[in-house]
């Protein structure tokens, strides 16, 4: 008896209430929370492999699911350049000869500057909550916690790049803290790890997400929050090819 | 007009500096190449290149500077470039071809540069980008010395004459400055069009008139998958219309260009010109991309056998696949085949590069002709030589 209590407490996750055994409210909430309807980011990035290690700053404006505009702010390299996204179409901006450049949408799939991040990830043109329909698997014990697994499939008219992605959730916050990544043959091709939640402007946000590729487990990209506001107002034309190629 | 031109900028800047929100930065890169060649056999007969095997090494560097104001900006670039062979003693025509573009100001009235030559060197100073922009609610104005800088084609981009590809060369951070102004009307989120009017005096020479360029180029997003661009104008004496469609779906991208060219507007000999451009890009998986370009351009049968200033390929038919590895998140290869179609003559490119951190790269290229062709049409092949080199580039 007190065993089954134990485990509806776990079930229930407060945070989503009522609708707590509904995967998509799960997938809802996480969005809800982590993307919010406009949001400002500085993100730290570093690309590490055993012999090296590269990092980037980066600001990242996101509107809804239809609009991103990314900046790089170092290093000295890459320092300047654009990339603008308008629903599915994404263009690169580089100031310093004055080029942009429109960016095929299979590009989306492509490495964001060498990382294990790929430009959807960055741009965020994907939505879990959308783009896939999410079910319940059996519930996980992993160390001291029980994760409830989420199975999110891509709905047959998504243009997104991962089949299936399976979510591992804490049941105390309803926020993701694993995502595992499946290619078309169902094969794990990576995994992204969230932890270190913070508030901002109240939302729970992890801080930290390192991405493991799985073919080469050497290496690893780990992005960090420095900062991100969700009060922020962008004026009306700042996801445009005007602001974009005003810098 | 120099002179004027230099106060016009400095007063603008001037009154810029009075208001009071003023952002500034300064940034730039340097690199150091060389390589060695070794000269095509048909070019020692033919062409009068009497020469086996040279080292060439190359120095070259931009210093940018920008402020930015309240509704305005200012912003200035100046490129270096020290180039040193027994090449130059001659002088053999190798060194234009390892320094393209060798014509850095396409549109040139200010001429602004500094350039000295010796028995095996060349270093040349030159004020390539110097500019005034000011910035309304859905337009912009910009004077001075600009880049212009539109089009899909990497390795042929026709509609776009005022700033030629660099990616067969093995400059890299290089754009060509046009001299005159741009007005740009964001008409709506889809359409976007430039109106340019230029000058040039290297045609008729300094102390000559200016030749104008009045020119518009309009981008159209017709819809989510499809923009079509279109280019008009009077250029170096000719009259020029074209265009770019470009079309995307997820898997990649397809383009098209054209643009046609009518007779010089004055009594000078000539016929048309016309280009096509046919292009494919597709990224196919998270570290491999390919891009293929094919097209054709008319021969310009006024031009000399030997000129390589228009464009950095001497091809009439020409078929181009490039493909890009990431084999590590710091090491990227790369590479070009180009194919003429008509003569046979193909040549290949290699560019790799590894990144060394603090913004420090270096790079390994190599450039080979694997098929000679056909070279009665296009004498100018017998020119390109087999080049192997590295080069170490920083950003500041």
């Amino acid at each position: 008896m007190f065993k089954k209590l134990f485990r509806k407490d776990i079930v229930l996750c407060l945070a989503i209430g009522s609708n707590s055994n509904n995967a998509e409210e799960w997938a809802k909430f996480a969005e809800k929370q982590m993307r919010g309807d406009r949001s400002r980011a500085e993100i730290v990035m570093s690309i590490k492999t055993p012999n090296w290690e590269r990092t980037l700053e980066i600001e990242s404006d996101v509107e809804g699911k239809k609009l991103a505009l990314s900046t790089i702010k170092s290093p000295a390299k890459e320092k300047g350049i654009r990339t603008l996204r308008i629903e599915n179409n994404m263009w690169n901006y580089f100031p310093k000869l004055k080029r942009k450049v429109a960016v095929s949408s299979s590009m989306l799939l492509a490495s964001w500057m060498g990382s294990d991040f790929t430009n959807d990830d960055i741009l965020k043109a994907s939505s879990m909550a959308e783009d896939y329909s999410h079910k319940f698997l059996a519930d996980l014990k992993k160390g001291a916690t029980t994760y409830r697994v989420i199975e999110n499939t891509a709905k047959s008219d998504a243009k997104v790049m991962w089949p299936k992605i399976i979510t591992y959730a804490s049941p105390v916050d309803c926020l993701p803290r694993e995502y595992h990544y499946f290619d078309k043959q169902n094969k794990l091709k990576r995994i992204l790890f969230l932890d270190d939640i913070k508030t901002f402007d109240g939302h729970k946000v992890p801080t930290n997400w390192v991405m493991q590729p799985q073919d080469d487990k050497n290496k690893k990209t780990t992005i960090h929050y420095k900062n991100l506001s969700f009060k922020t107002n962008f004026k009306s034309d700042h996801f445009t090819h005007k602001n974009l190629t005003d810098y | 007009m120099k002179s004027f031109f230099c106060l016009f900028i400095l007063l603008q800047s001037l009154q810029g500096w009075s208001q009071s929100k003023i952002d500034s930065e300064v940034s730039g890169n340097m690199e150091v190449q060389g390589r060695h060649s070794w000269n095509n056999e048909l070019a020692k007969e033919d062409l009068a290149q009497n020469w086996d095997e040279e080292d060439f090494y190359l120095v070259y560097g931009n210093l940018n500077g920008k402020v930015k104001f309240k509704n305005s900006k200012l912003e200035a670039n100046l490129f270096g470039r020290h180039s040193r062979s027994d090449l130059y003693e001659a002088p053999y025509l190798a060194p234009i071809i390892y320094t393209y573009p060798n014509k850095l100001v396409a549109r040139d009235v200010f001429k602004l540069q500094h350039i000295e030559e010796g028995e095996n060197y060349r270093t040349e100073y030159i004020l390539n980008k110097l500019y005034y922009e000011w910035d309304y609610d859905e337009n912009r104005f910009m004077a001075g010395r600009i880049y212009i800088n539109y089009g899909l084609g990497e390795v042929f981009n026709p509609i776009n004459p005022f700033n030629q590809p660099t990616a067969l060369t093995s400059i890299s951070q290089v754009a060509q400055g046009n001299d005159g102004l741009n007005f740009t009307f964001f008409v709506n989120d889809k359409y976007t069009v430039d109106f340019y009017f230029l000058g040039d005096k290297s045609l008729e020479g300094y102390e000559g008139q200016i030749d104008r360029t009045l020119w518009a180029h309009g981008e159209y997003q017709v819809t989510n998958d499809f923009q079509a661009d279109f280019v008009i104008g009077e250029d170096q004496n000719r009259h020029k219309l074209g265009g770019q469609l470009e079309y995307s779906f997820s898997e990649a991208m397809l383009f098209m260009q054209t643009l046609y060219q009518t007779d010089y507007t004055d009594d000078t000999e000539s016929h048309p010109l016309w280009d096509v451009l046919l292009g494919y890009d597709q990224q196919l998986s998270n570290t491999f991309h390919l891009r293929g370009e094919s097209g054709y351009q008319k021969q310009n049968r006024y031009v000399t056998a030997g000129s390589i200033n228009d464009r950095f390929l001497p091809i009439e038919y020409f078929l181009a696949i490039a493909a890009q590895y990431d084999i590590h998140p710091l090491v990227q290869l790369g590479g070009t085949v180009v194919n003429d179609l008509k003569s046979g003559f193909t040549y290949f490119i290699t560019k790799n590069k590894i990144d060394l951190g603090h913004s420090t790269e270096f790079e390994i290229f190599a450039y080979i002709p694997l098929a000679k062709g056909d070279t009665i049409e296009n004498p100018a092949q017998k020119l390109v030589t087999t080049d192997v080199g590295m080069a170490l580039r920083t950003f500041f």
